[in-house]
């Protein structure tokens, strides 16, 4: 048994010893060569109502499954037909790696079939690895608008593309889905078909709140589209319920709603009144003292000329 | 007219009014120099904004809230001590009950000041009269304070009116044209009449009751400009009696220093005894009895129920404040039980004594209730600089609060000059063997 226990020790000590001086090896081995390390861009072009578009590029690392943002890190942007290039803009990532430019579509090169190539670089640093993403769209635009017809009301949603000469075409047979902004992301509404003159409508859903106005953003929007890409189109309109903050069955601090706190006020009031009805009665007997002081005053001189 | 008892005792009192003695002139001078350090350190503040100060984002309030509510304490302490004491007509009173009622006004004149000292922009001042919301605590205590401002200085004046018209009538005081020409001013042609006294005492009852009845509504509206909010520590249902005890028992302390003070200054033996000392000092057992139980069961309920926040702010006080919080929640509540509490104890110095450790902890309590508070609160404010999140007062701060001190002791020499410390007139009334022994 003895012998079996000692083997085991000597095994275990030799053992440790040919491990250890690779272990620190390999760590010295690690803290000399820090190599960059590799970045993403995801990158799209996103075509407005007011005939611009916006470059929108989020630079990141992975990080085993996770995905890290790379803060104040500059992005490019450049614009291209495929030979010819123009410089879109430079700026920094935020602090969740996004970097946005906003150009006018009038200024962009398109190639022959009206498409456009975007392009999003990152130079890259001692850290972190360079790379770039490419993004190729035909420009395009949604217009909202709003109508009335026997008291129903409409939302019209207009698409066109643009040919490589600039020229406006319809946009046909295609579903543009319908949004309102909402507090995390936009609360889809519905979809509108667009026939062959390039416009659709739908009914506007009377139940959306609005702000205390009863105003209200309609978004049209193209997602992920083979040519366009991504078209995003908005308008307002006053048709919303107001949103009133205020619950008008619940009772409330506001002295201008029905329910407001009548309680508090005649319980001041009464408190008040009180009060200060003391004081004045207070006030009112010195004031009385100083009167009696004259007559008495008046009397005692009556009295002296009398006498 | 004066009567003889009045003029006798006048005459005791009169060289306080006529003359100012070295050691009061230099005791004057001392703290009116703490009071100019004060402006100075005003003048810095303003110079060069609140940064000077120790308050941040996060902690907002700092040493001038304590002493506001300090000063508004004593104030309210103040005058329930003396409305009380009139109303139940005790005898033992009439020789403490001018330091109380100075305590009252001197206290309010001083406590409000704090706010305008912590307020940014004192420029929008205005703007609290011309666009307060009536539904807002800040505007309910602005209404209380001026409210309870001017029934305290109406309650002041009726308690003083007659000591003024036997100052008027001493023929024998040597004192400037003028100040005979304020006083006679002063007394209305008070003279003594039977509908005049019957007059005075009427007021003076209902003042008495009313002081009585603001001074714990006043009180209660500042407790509720914390308890409102829903902060860790001060939403509490008992905050509104837990700071009306609080502020009568650190008004008693500070009531027993002064008459200590005073007893001392004046040489008022004779009149401010041991009985005195202990009739306030068992007043102040009482209500150090009743402050710890409303202590204990504040944070009983809080740490029983473990909410998170509260659990933070508990261990903050047992952590970071552990010794502030044992002088003022342990020495501060046990200290004068023992002394007032066991009679070979019970001396002047002893109860005196007591009455200081008291106030200083009474005045470390409302720091705790307010600073630690801000320190742990439910939403802490986004990227804000470490050294933003702790309190830690400044130099500016602590030589403002000098100030308040000093113009508290100040402005009560001041008023001893004018008016005696001893209410002659009710002395003159006292019919007791023992007061006959004091006029003889």
């Amino acid at each position: 048994m003895k012998k079996f226990l000692f083997a085991n020790l000597l095994w275990l000590i030799s053992t440790l010893l040919l491990i250890s001086p690779s272990l620190s090896a390999q760590e010295e081995t690690e803290a000399e060569e820090v190599e960059p390390v590799d970045t993403y861009i995801s990158f799209i072009a996103t075509y407005t109502s007011n005939d611009t578009v916006v470059l929108t590029a989020n630079l990141y690392i992975r990080n085993g499954r996770v995905r890290v943002d790379l803060e104040n890190a500059p992005i490019s942007f450049t614009v291209s037909e495929g030979t010819e290039q123009i410089e879109a803009g430079e700026t920094f990532t935020d602090s969740t790696g996004i970097a946005q430019v906003m150009i006018a579509t009038s200024s962009l090169l398109r190639n022959e079939e009206g498409m456009v190539t975007y392009m999003a670089d990152f130079a890259g640093t001692d850290k972190y690895l360079s790379t770039s993403e490419m993004f190729v769209s035909k420009p395009a635009k949604l217009e909202v608008s709003f109508y009335e017809e026997d008291s129903v009301k409409y939302i019209r949603v207009k698409g066109y593309q643009f040919t490589s000469n600039g020229e406006a075409e319809p946009i046909s047979d295609e579903t543009i889905l319908m949004f309102v902004p909402s507090l995390f992301r936009p609360m889809p509404i519905g979809d509108v078909w667009l026939e062959e003159d390039g416009s659709g409508s739908m009914e506007f859903p009377m139940t959306l709140i609005g702000d205390s106005l009863g105003d209200i953003t309609v978004i049209a929007r193209i997602d992920e589209h083979d040519s366009f890409g991504y078209v995003k189109g908005e308008s307002n309109c006053e048709w919303a319920v107001p949103k009133h903050l205020l619950s008008q069955d619940k009772p409330t601090r506001e002295l201008w709603t029905p329910v407001a706190p009548l309680w508090m006020m005649i319980t001041l009031l009464i408190l008040l009144a009180g009060v200060w009805g003391h004081y004045v009665y207070a006030v009112v007997e010195l004031v009385k003292i100083k009167r009696s002081a004259k007559k008495e005053n008046i009397q005692e001189k009556d009295w002296s000329n009398y006498s | 007219m004066a009567n003889e008892k009045e003029l006798a005792l006048l005459k005791e009192f009169a060289p306080q009014i006529e003359h100012t003695n070295l050691i009061q002139a230099v005791w004057m001078f001392f703290l009116a120099a703490v009071v100019g350090l004060g402006f100075y350190a005003l003048y810095v503040q303003i110079a060069e904004g609140h940064e000077v100060t120790g308050m941040r984002d996060n902690v907002v309030w700092g040493i001038y809230i304590v002493n506001f509510i300090f000063f508004m304490g004593v104030s309210y302490a103040g005058a329930l001590i003396s409305g009380t004491l009139h109303l139940f007509r005790a005898e033992w009173r009439k020789p403490i009950n001018r330091i109380a009622e100075y305590i009252t006004i001197i206290a309010l004149l001083i406590g409000p000041c704090y706010i305008l000292l912590c307020i940014g922009r004192l420029d929008r001042l205005q703007y609290l009269v011309l666009y307060g919301r009536i539904q807002s605590p800040i505007t309910w205590d602005v209404i209380a304070i001026s409210t309870d401002l001017f029934g305290c200085f109406i309650f002041l004046y009726l308690a003083v009116l007659r000591d003024i018209a036997a100052i008027r009538d001493f023929q024998a005081i040597r004192i400037p044209k003028w100040k005979r020409k304020l006083y006679t001013w002063l007394a209305l042609g008070y003279t003594g009449t039977t509908e005049q006294r019957e007059r005075l005492h009427r007021a003076t009852d209902v003042m008495a009751a009313m002081v009585i009845a603001i001074a714990v509504i006043v009180y209660s509206v500042l407790a509720w400009i914390f308890s409102v909010t829903l902060q860790p520590g001060w939403h509490s249902t008992i905050f509104g009696p837990y700071f009306v005890i609080a502020a009568v028992f650190s008004g008693c302390g500070v009531m027993i220093v002064v008459m200590w003070l005073f007893r001392k200054l004046y040489h008022l033996e004779k009149y401010i005894t041991r009985k005195h000392f202990v009739n306030v000092g068992v007043l102040m057992l009482i209500l150090a009895a009743l402050f710890g139980y409303f202590t204990f069961s504040d944070y009983l309920t809080k740490w029983y129920g473990s909410e998170r926040n509260d659990e933070l702010l508990i261990s903050l006080l047992f952590d970071e404040y552990y010794w502030l919080f044992i002088l003022s929640n342990y020495v501060g509540v046990l200290l004068p039980m023992v002394v007032v509490g066991i009679k070979r104890l019970r001396t002047i110095n002893n109860i005196t004594i007591s009455a200081v450790i008291v106030v200083l902890a009474l005045w470390v309590n409302r720091y705790l209730i307010v600073v630690p508070t801000l320190e742990s609160p439910y939403l802490p404010i986004q990227d804000s600089r470490p050294e933003w999140l702790f309190y830690s007062s400044t130099w500016v701060e602590w030589a403002l609060t000098a100030a308040g001190i000093a113009f508290f002791a100040l402005a009560f020499t001041i008023a001893s000059k004018f008016i005696p410390i001893i209410n002659v007139s009710e002395m003159a009334d006292s019919s007791t063997l023992e007061d006959e022994e004091i006029l003889t």
